[in-house]
């Protein structure tokens, strides 16, 4: 067990900016973890994802302190091209990620930079195919798709070059509910089967949690709160002052316990409330009593 | 709800689109005045071109669209946006000018208003979204994706419609972003009367604030109902891959405890669960 991402005292500042975007962050990050980054727009979690990738400090102009290693070695370090084969990023707009005139084209373009031989492509295009069913769009171009397929074919193109680290800034915020479930279902398979290390910036909670082993959540460029997620997830009062709203069956337990009814850990998912609640309604001396009068507001 | 004749009237509206694919098949609706509705369903099932029928952008294939007693198939467009507006998904889509004086007062402009009318119509709408005037003079792309929301929304009020269709408010905002919209499209609806539909996937602002859903799916209106009796149809959502907001999800879980499936918010579900535990 090695930390993959090792960031220390790390602080960046853009150039046309008077407050820095990240102020003094440390963090530590072990092989195939998944990570979920939250904050309210504005925090800092785009410019910690490009300070993963080497985009930062390499394509934009601004002041750096501290270190970021990526697999025990500082991104600069890193000749040209060779940190994003080890660190992939889908950005929140797919539309600025695309460059070819076809589906495929756009899928295949990473790997053909990253010098792969025909057969090793056509063996990973048909990998992510699988993964991502996106086969039936092959031959459309790219702006021709609805939001939600541009969103997975930027995932695709760079799951396609198998990156160990993959960075998703904000993946599913264009997508209907099933196609989030897909993407968050091919996540789940990822870090299952080919132990990938995962960071997801994300406002939608609820597909995140269940998926999540720790959650990071920044505010004005510093790491307010960092923990396991369930640990984590006990502090909802900060979460709420930093305008993060937890999922509706977690606050419910949250209310609950403010209202002193229910004492211990909030649940993380829907059937984990369900569980709960029947614990507390059902062990009661008087039994629930299916009758309600009137539905009070 | 309704004062006679709905606003809005759809009767056997079906739309293809020149390629001949069908997106809408014999869409039957009433709109009145004063309705704070949601159009939800998967990318694709036909929302946005049922946004684009009722504003006359596209006319129907058959079947007829009347806002305001005017058949939209004999009525010229200028005439059906100053009654129906719509706000683009992407409010880059839409902002073109290079400030947003310009951008607002292009719509009324459009129309062929006279100057000072422009101005009026301009200050108005600045000010119902609560743009500030040194805004006036700024170039959209420098504004925040919120306020460019609002200058977009803002040049859409400025031709004064009545119902507001606005697409996706809430992606890629923060949850407060999200909250600040909403509380602003409530204002409208309920201040100023608009009418209010709003186009999307987020199903907790949904149970929140709107008051009627319509589902679509396949060029479809699958259900149409309000909202807590829509979200109660778990199974029928669920053949159009939607699901109730969590919270009425655990209502529904725990029915058998005597929770009711058509709870639309945390502060219902607490109080619920007092009254059974008492």
């Amino acid at each position: 067990m090695s930390a993959i991402i090792e960031i220390e005292d790390y602080s960046w500042q853009y150039l046309d900016s008077s407050v820095p975007a990240l102020n003094n962050i440390s963090l530590s990050i072990e092989e195939g973890t998944f990570v979920g980054v939250i904050g309210p727009n504005g925090s800092g979690k785009t410019t910690l994802a490009y300070s993963m990738d080497g985009l930062i400090p390499g394509q934009y102009h601004g002041i750096k302190n501290g270190t970021v290693k990526i697999l025990g070695r500082e991104v600069e370090e890193y000749p040209q091209g060779e940190l994003q084969q080890q660190v992939g990023v889908v950005f929140s707009d797919p539309e600025s990620q695309f460059t070819a005139m076809t589906v495929e084209d756009e899928l295949v373009f990473g790997m053909e930079n990253l010098g792969m031989t025909i057969p090793e492509i056509r063996e990973c295009l048909e990998w992510v195919l699988n993964l991502t069913n996106l086969g039936p769009l092959l031959n459309k171009p790219p702006y021709e798709i609805s939001g939600g397929q541009k969103q997975q074919v930027a995932l695709a193109a760079v799951l396609a070059m198998t990156p160990k680290v993959l960075i998703l800034d904000e993946p599913t915020s264009m997508l209907d509910p099933l196609s989030r479930r897909r993407v968050f279902d091919v996540l789940d398979r990822l870090t299952r089967e080919q132990k990938n290390t995962i960071i997801v910036i994300e406002h939608s909670l609820e597909n995140l949690i269940p998926l999540a082993d720790r959650m990071i959540l920044l505010s004005d460029g510093q790491i307010v709160l960092d923990a396991g997620t369930r640990a984590f997830f006990q502090h909802v009062d900060l979460l709420l002052e930093k305008g993060i709203s937890p999922p509706g069956a977690m606050r419910c337990f949250y209310e609950l316990s403010r209202a002193g009814i229910y004492k211990g850990s909030l649940p993380l998912t829907v059937d984990e409330a369900y569980e709960k609640l029947t614990k507390l309604l059902v062990g009661r001396k008087r039994p629930a009593n299916p009758q309600r009068e009137g539905s009070q507001a | 709800m309704s004062e006679g004749q709905a606003f809005i009237q759809v009767k056997d509206l079906s739309y293809c689109y020149p390629d001949g694919s069908q997106a809408l098949s014999n869409i039957n609706l009433d709109i009145s005045k004063g309705e704070f509705i949601a159009l939800i369903g998967q990318n694709g099932s036909g929302k946005t071109t049922l946004s684009k029928c009722l504003n006359g952008l596209f006319k129907p294939t058959s079947g007829d669209v009347i806002v305001d007693g005017l058949n939209s198939k004999d009525t010229p467009i200028v005439q059906m946006v100053r009654r129906v507006g719509y706000v683009f998904q992407n409010p880059d889509h839409q902002l073109f000018n290079s400030n947003c004086w310009d951008e607002i007062a292009y719509g009324p402009r459009n129309i062929l208003l006279p100057e000072e009318e422009v101005k009026v119509r301009v200050e108005e709408a600045a000010l119902v979204v609560g743009l500030p005037e040194l805004y006036f003079t700024e170039h959209p792309f420098f504004l925040t994706k919120g306020l460019r929301q609002r200058v977009a929304i803002a040049s859409i009020l400025a031709l004064r419609p009545h119902v507001i269709i606005v697409d996706e408010p809430t992606t890629g905002q923060d949850v407060r972003q999200s909250f600040e919209i909403m509380d602003f499209l409530k204002d409208l609806n309920e201040k100023h009367g608009h009418t209010i539909m709003i186009i999307t996937h987020d199903m907790p602002i949904v149970a929140q604030y709107t008051r009627r859903v319509i589902v679509m799916g396949m060029g479809q209106v699958i259900i149409d109902d309000s909202t807590s009796e829509v979200f109660k149809q778990a199974d029928i959502l669920a053949q159009t891959f939607l699901e109730p907001p969590q919270i009425t999800q655990l209502a529904q879980l725990a029915r058998r405890l005597g929770f009711d499936p058509g709870t639309l918010s945390v502060d219902e579900m607490v109080q619920q669960f007092k009254c059974i535990a008492m």
